[in-house]
């Protein structure tokens, strides 16, 4: 039994929070959850300017970068730059996950086929509009039975 | 297209798998499922935490620094209050510096945090969330008086510091809106610019009668009882709490001596805890 239940969200830097959303909520179908803009008092105060989505059974919290971020080269799908976000979807909705990223015009990298002594099926990587790397796979345990996710908070 | 699934893991690059491998398995306290159990080219390690969600380290040369920019860049564990004090012991016993919460201002009433970074500078934000987010919290002011009628203009939004209210006066009389956030017991603000309550810590709005707008799901203000007394001073009951969908003219208590709050239809709530106000925040 582990000592912690989840990862419950990520804080990410992005160039653009209008690209950002129109990406995550037009292309990935993300659910925008709450907004912290330019005027409010904390952002004075110094908190971030970010939007929150919800994406799947997880919160996104996308920070409006205040100065230059690096991006990875353009023809580069599959990496890290630190940290990559994966997504499962059931098996059966993978395929139609590939085509929904074709039809948006998102390039890609794979499927990659994973290990069969693994958890993992296959995977897509893709990046979004500012570079950070992300995948979507199935999952070969996709029928067990685990402890359930609490629900998203935009903390 | 709507993604329908689930996070499944985060890949986290790390420079020493063996050294950032012991640091998630006995600091954070995950659980080891296996090494190069993925498709990748460079030597991983496989780490579960007891939902389905998974952390995925693989080892590169380098990691790259995080950029000028990244101040907001991290990643939270959620935790349960058990787990969270367990964490703070096996910081404290690796040698770690106290973890601290550096956006403490921010945070809700029963909302532990910490922050604490990987061995290749990763940030992560451990959090968890007790019962006090959202119990009832009195002030143990008892009843307030607050003024004369005639001191609040309608229109006018009067924030009572000792009893953790707002004085509402509105065109159908007087209100008094629990300052405490209904999501999880933040403390909020009267924005007079904006025309609402805001609440800092999960940015909650609610509108000048108290009601949540929004998608959070959140239920309107709570409300304190009203009365007026025979010489027309205000009087709010800080000790009593009614829950309420929505706003309605008979919630506000009209503004003449000897009206009373009429609670028919609204959900009296058990005051859980007295959190009265430091001198500090007075």
């Amino acid at each position: 039994m582990a000592q912690a239940e989840t990862l419950s969200h990520s804080g990410i830097c992005v160039h653009d929070l209008k690209e950002a959303q129109e990406f995550y909520c037009g292309v990935l179908g993300a659910e925008m959850k709450g907004a912290v803009n330019f005027y409010t008092e904390d952002t004075l105060n110094g908190r971030s300017v970010h939007q929150a989505y919800a994406l799947g059974d997880y919160l996104f919290a996308v920070a409006l970068a205040p100065d230059f971020m690096p991006m990875p080269p353009k023809d580069q799908l599959r990496g890290a730059m630190g940290v990559r976000h994966a997504f499962t979807v059931a098996k059966a909705r993978f395929d139609q996950m590939i085509e929904s990223l074709t039809r948006a015009e998102v390039p890609f990298e794979g499927p990659v086929d994973h290990p069969e002594n693994g958890p993992f099926g296959q995977s897509v990587y893709f990046k979004d509009p500012s570079g950070n790397f992300l995948e979507i796979l199935w999952r070969r345990d996709e029928d067990v039975t685990y402890a359930p996710i609490p629900d998203l908070d935009v903390g | 297209m709507a993604l329908n699934g689930a996070f499944s893991h985060l890949t986290i690059e790390v420079t020493d798998l063996d050294k950032s491998e012991a640091f998630y398995l006995d600091v954070i306290g995950l659980d080891l499922l296996g090494r190069d159990l993925v498709a990748e080219d460079r030597p991983t390690s496989l780490l579960a935490m007891n939902t389905r969600q998974r952390v995925l380290l693989v080892e590169v040369p380098e990691v790259p620094p995080y950029p000028a920019s990244g101040g907001s860049i991290h990643h939270a564990w959620l935790l349960t209050v058990k787990q969270f004090a367990k964490a703070r012991d096996r910081l404290e016993a690796l040698g770690y510096e106290p973890a601290i919460d550096p956006r403490q201002s921010f945070r809700a009433v029963g909302e532990f945090n910490m922050d604490i970074h990987d061995p290749d500078g990763h940030r992560f934000q451990i959090q968890a969330f007790g019962d006090e987010g959202t119990e009832i919290l009195g002030s143990g002011a008892g009843t307030v008086a607050c003024g004369k009628i005639g001191e609040f203009a309608p229109g006018s939004v009067t924030r009572i510091a000792k009893g953790r209210f707002f004085l509402v006066r509105n065109a159908d009389g007087f209100l008094a809106l629990s300052a405490w956030c209904t999501h999880k017991n933040g403390i909020t603000t009267w924005q007079k610019e904006s025309w609402h309550y805001y609440c800092p810590f999960h940015g909650a709005k609610f509108d000048a009668n108290g009601v949540y707008k929004g998608d959070m799901g959140c239920q309107p203000l709570r409300l304190n009882p009203v009365s007026i007394d025979d010489d027309g001073t205000v009087l709010v009951d800080t000790g009593r709490f009614f829950a309420r969908e929505g706003y309605s003219p008979s919630q506000a208590v009209p503004a003449r001596p000897g009206a009373v709050f009429q609670c028919g239809g609204l959900r009296e709530l058990t005051v859980s805890l007295e959190r009265p106000v430091s001198k500090a925040r007075e």
